[in-house]
């Protein structure tokens, strides 16, 4: 089974060389997409060994996903595993991912941060609960962890995923494609490693309000 | 009940934006979900057409009892509006600016890949 892995950065330097190599054993392919850091992020990468895209301006993590996608697709592979760049996920738990989609009883699989016992902020369970009721909101589909970056695509999923939304909404946009094409949803619990550095990448609470607002708005427009 | 030419028009209106709605629900455009958000929205539209003293009940819950305060939530309405297309047209933007991009990026990384093989 043919698996790449999607990395969508901005201004990682410090974490991306370390989650490419911890990723490798478990796919074929790494696509890091730069998006427009100012920082060593993409030579960090490629000496690393990923195959790195780079865009000219910053344009958000949905936005840098989808590019990452569109990418991996020309190659045709069986599974699309998106993660983040900040190191919390842990790429031992890809092979957990893949199982269902191997099993063909799944389109997408979900990782669950809450699903296990994993040591996360309180304020951060709080925030996921709010971006899991939004999710509901606009999608009428309940995910236990509708904004964790961590997630894989069978060959279904990735080829139907047409991503709009540039910020943090594609989580909840992700949800709405998998309502609107009939996608099997699969949520498996993974682990996660918060840091303080983590913690400072993640969206802020004025962010989150902004990305709340712009999901319901577009729920609206659609 | 006699109905006014605004009582029949107006209900007829939201009847054809709900059917549009379900419409591109069956066009896999839209999900059930969001069509049923707009078939409320409708919906309150046309029950207020259709039953003006409804407004009664949101004049007391609003305040909404004289002229100035009518004239004021109109244009406090049309600002709403006004506030409502432009965040729909730098959304709009904003998609454009991302597609450039990502067209860019996929082009370079193609030529990069040439130049490689």
């Amino acid at each position: 089974m043919r698996i790449t892995a999607v990395i969508p950065a901005f201004n990682e330097e410090q974490r991306i060389a370390d989650v490419v190599r911890a990723a490798q054993p478990y796919v074929q392919t790494i696509i890091v997409v730069d998006d427009g850091s100012e920082d060593q992020t993409a030579e960090q990468a490629r000496a690393a060994g990923a195959h790195v895209i780079r865009h000219i301006e910053n344009c958000g993590a949905g936005a840098a996903t989808m590019t990452g996608i569109e990418a991996a697709r020309k190659n045709n592979p069986d599974v699309i595993v998106t993660l983040d760049a900040d190191g919390q996920h842990n790429p031992e738990d890809i092979l957990l991912l893949v199982t269902p989609l191997k099993e063909r009883s799944a389109d997408v699989v979900f990782a669950n941060r809450f699903g296990q016992r994993n040591r996360i902020p309180f304020i951060r369970r709080i925030a996921n609960g709010v971006g899991n009721i939004i999710t509901f909101c606009a999608t009428g589909r309940w995910v236990a962890d509708s904004q964790c970056g961590f997630k894989a695509f069978g060959s279904k999923a990735m080829h139907q995923l047409d991503l709009k939304m540039s910020g943090f909404e594609f989580c909840t946009e992700i949800v709405r494609e998998s309502v609107q094409h009939k996608w099997r949803i699969v949520q498996v619990p993974t682990k996660v490693l918060y840091s303080e550095y983590t913690l400072a990448k993640g969206q802020s609470f004025a962010g989150g309000i902004r990305t709340a607002l712009k999901i319901l708005l577009r729920s609206f427009l659609r | 009940m006699i109905l006014t030419p605004y009582q029949l028009v107006v209900p007829l209106i939201c009847f054809v934006a709900i059917a549009y709605a379900w419409s591109l629900v069956f066009r896999h455009k839209k999900t059930i979900w969001e069509a049923m958000l707009w078939t409320v929205f409708w919906g309150f539209i046309a029950a207020i057409a259709l039953f003006p003293q409804v407004t009664m009940y949101l004049t007391a819950v609003t305040g909404i009892k004289n002229r100035e305060n009518a004239v004021f939530i109109t244009f406090f309405g049309i600002l709403f509006f006004i506030v409502f297309y432009i965040v729909m047209r730098l959304e709009a933007l904003e998609q454009r600016q991302t597609r450039i991009v990502r067209k860019l990026t996929l082009k370079n990384a193609d030529n990069d890949a040439d130049e490689e093989s």
